[in-house]
């Protein structure tokens, strides 16, 4: 996706009054920025769903697209571990249901299919605009971890991969990273660059307010953003 | 953004070293402002005290009703004087300021500080007050100080261009500060503790000059070598930023934000809104630009006496030297806190002091390097020479409790002598009052800062190398 197409699905978000991007153009985003994330499609019915889930390969995600609901878990909107096609019927079933009831107002899009990834250790990267700084770019452990011990760090975007690796070198939390207990060290070469071309594209698009790659999943050779979140300002 | 130091230090050089300064509303009342500051200007503080000498340059007062003040002649507006004007210092009401700057643009007065407050702070009235006088001031190209600030002080040239008591001493250290009441009792503070500043900032409601531009002017200024900074916000948060990052590699910025709980008014969408304070940001920005984060007052003035007279510590390894176990293992609790190492004494040290024949049998033989309660000068001298010639330290910390055998005068003589003859750095903890105050005295005189605690003195130690850590990732 070029920085054309970005902005034109900006605009047409926008236009329809909505206040966050959809997780597929966030996905698509994000992947133009170098930043990895599981492959995933959109299902806009139950049949696409399974055949996207069986091209994919088992075990997948599903998550809810609707411009209604922001945080999709709290809406039942995500179910993980989906091994088989029975399972995405189902789960695809389950989820229309939820959302309904979460919101009745609230419009289902379609489905996100995603491969499921193996656990790693989490880590979230976010933006926010500062009154007197602008656009700045928050690092710290992720997960649910991240609301427990708010051991995030900041710099003012955008910033290079040097820059980047000093903020992870910062967190309280850092041995967690480097591994314990014979657990190998995360890509932090991933990582840093990942952190600095999100700081770059904060730079670049001045109409995202708020932005929130919570999880980023760490493996030793590659990292994945799970899932993102981009408000518009 | 184009950042140039030497062109905003000249800009602002009128502030400081003014050819001619003009108090426009000086008065004869003694309880006004406008007396003050020109007494201040004529004496150096409203306070007397043995140091203070008023500014030599040339002060004119503007108060149309009057003749003389303070044995000045009165002008009846700054037009009417026919010398050269650099400086106005204006202690009028608001609604004068827009007539009074159009004066000080005829006179082509270079800066304005403008004490008075009700502008910007105050209503829309104010706030109209202040676009107008700032129209005329940047046609004129005059740069303004303020309004609603104390003023500046340049003890160096023994200008008291403000309505703070008194000038403090002369020193190495400037503090620009958003605050005006912290100023003045940061002043009285260092009179009594023998802190000297070479200047004192403060800015006010920054309708023109912001902190970033004092920094501009500090970092050019002959007289500082430390810049210290309290903070509530910026105007413009990204110019200090590419500021900061232009000024750490040639003088420290040692800075204290005000504020932390404040969470600032986001809207909550996402987990990073949710968790940027404001204070988390500064922490951030401080950190990105090599400036060094104060938590308390005290701190950052410590930490900016250690940076303003000992060199910078090469690595992260220290010794500590003490004639008391307590201390000495205080001392070492702290350095462990702020990642500071204590690497052993090496076998050919051990042996060498041993074989020295000044130490008590029970000596420590450790690091803590503990010399016994009744040690005299010749065992600090010679365990001091050992750490600082080893190759294994990059410091010191000498640790002093007064006890019998104590002779503080002559170990404050061998601190300063082996720190010149080693050129790495030396933090006293000399702790104590009545008897050690004089030994304290001398080593502040002659460059080693002393604390009378040893979390000061490990924090001091602490930023002597964390700074040069900062020179090296910037590698400078």
């Amino acid at each position: 996706m070029n920085r054309e197409d970005i902005l034109n699905e900006i605009e047409q978000f926008k236009k329809e009054g909505r206040k966050f991007l959809s997780e597929s153009i966030s996905g698509k985003l994000l992947a133009s920025y170098g930043i990895p994330i599981p492959p995933a499609c959109v299902a806009k019915n139950v049949e696409k769903a399974v055949k996207c889930a069986q091209e994919l390969g088992f075990p997948v995600v599903l998550k809810v697209i609707s411009p209604q609901i922001i945080h999709k878990s709290d809406a039942g909107g995500v179910i993980t571990n989906i091994d088989k096609k029975e399972k995405v019927r189902e789960a695809f079933h389950r989820i229309v249901e939820n959302a309904r009831k979460y919101n009745p107002k609230a419009k289902v899009e379609g489905i996100y299919v995603q491969k499921m990834v193996p656990p790693g250790r989490e880590v979230i990267i976010g933006v926010v605009k500062d009154k007197q700084f602008g656009p700045v770019v928050m690092f710290g452990l992720g997960g649910i971890l991240v609301e427990v011990f708010k051991d995030v760090v900041f710099r003012v975007a955008p910033i290079d991969r040097e820059e980047a690796r000093e903020m992870i070198d910062e967190i309280k939390g850092l041995a967690i990273l480097q591994g314990v207990r014979g657990e190998k060290p995360v890509d932090f070469n991933s990582l840093s660059k990942a952190i600095a071309n999100t700081s770059r594209l904060a730079i670049d698009f001045p109409q995202i307010g708020q932005l929130d790659i919570n999880p980023v999943c760490l493996y030793p050779e590659k990292i994945y953003a799970l899932d993102a979140r981009i408000i518009l300002e | 953004m184009q950042i140039d130091l030497e062109k905003t230090h000249s800009e602002l050089r009128c502030f400081f070293e003014p050819k001619g300064v003009a108090v426009i509303g000086a008065s004869s009342h003694p309880e006004k402002i406008g007396y003050q500051v020109l007494k201040n200007l004529r004496e150096g503080g409203v306070f007397s005290l043995p140091h203070l000498k008023g500014f030599t340059g040339k002060i004119f007062p503007i108060n149309p009703k009057a003749e003389h003040i303070l044995g000045l002649k009165c002008y009846p507006r700054i037009t009417d004087i026919s010398e050269r004007v650099d400086l106005a210092i204006i202690c009028l009401p608001a609604r004068l300021v827009p007539q009074v700057m159009q004066d000080c643009a005829m006179k082509k007065v270079k800066g304005v500080s403008i004490i008075s407050a009700g502008f910007g702070e105050a209503d829309s009235k104010g706030r109209k007050l202040q676009e107008e006088f700032l129209g005329i001031a940047k046609k004129a190209g005059i740069r303004i100080l303020g309004p609603n600030c104390l003023g500046i002080l340049y003890p160096p040239q023994h200008l008291n261009a403000s309505f703070a008591p008194f000038l403090p001493f002369s020193g190495k250290v400037a503090f620009i500060s958003q605050s005006g009441a912290l100023l003045d009792s940061v002043i009285d503070w260092s009179v009594k503790d023998n802190y000297g500043f070479s200047a004192m900032i403060s800015y006010g409601n920054k309708s023109d000059l912001d902190a970033p531009d004092f920094i501009a002017w500090a970092a050019k200024d002959p007289y500082t070598k430390v810049i210290t900074l309290y903070v509530e916000g910026f105007s413009d948060g990204r110019y200090f930023l590419e500021m900061a990052k232009k000024v750490t590699p040639i003088k420290p910025i040692v800075a204290l934000k005000a504020g932390r709980t404040a969470t600032g008014s986001r809207a909550v969408g996402s987990h990073t809104g949710s968790l940027a304070g404001s204070y988390q940001i500064y922490k951030g920005v401080f950190k990105q630009s090599g400036v060094i984060m104060a938590d308390t007052l005290t701190q950052m003035f410590d930490m900016a006496r250690a940076l303003a007279y000992q060199p910078l510590a090469k690595g992260n390894r220290l010794a500590i030297v003490t004639n008391g176990g307590g201390s000495g293992v205080m001392c070492a609790d702290y350095c462990e806190e702020l990642a500071i190492e204590l690497p052993a004494l090496p076998r050919q040290l051990i042996e060498k002091l041993d074989k020295s024949g000044k130490m008590h049998p029970a000596w420590s033989r450790g690091n803590p390097l503990d010399l016994v309660g009744d040690a005299g000068p010749e065992r600090y001298e010679v365990a001091l020479e050992a750490v600082m010639g080893s190759e294994v330290y990059d410091g010191a910390i000498v640790i002093q409790a007064v006890q019998t055998s104590t002779q503080p005068l002559r170990n404050a003589g061998i601190l300063v002598e082996v720190q010149k003859k080693y050129k790495k750095p030396i933090i006293g903890a000399f702790m104590g009052g009545v008897i050690s105050e004089a030994s304290i005295k001398y080593l502040e005189e002659h460059g080693i800062p002393n604390y009378d605690d040893v979390d000061r003195a490990a924090r001091a130690m602490w930023v002597l190398m964390e700074h040069r850590r900062h020179y090296r990732r910037r590698s400078i």
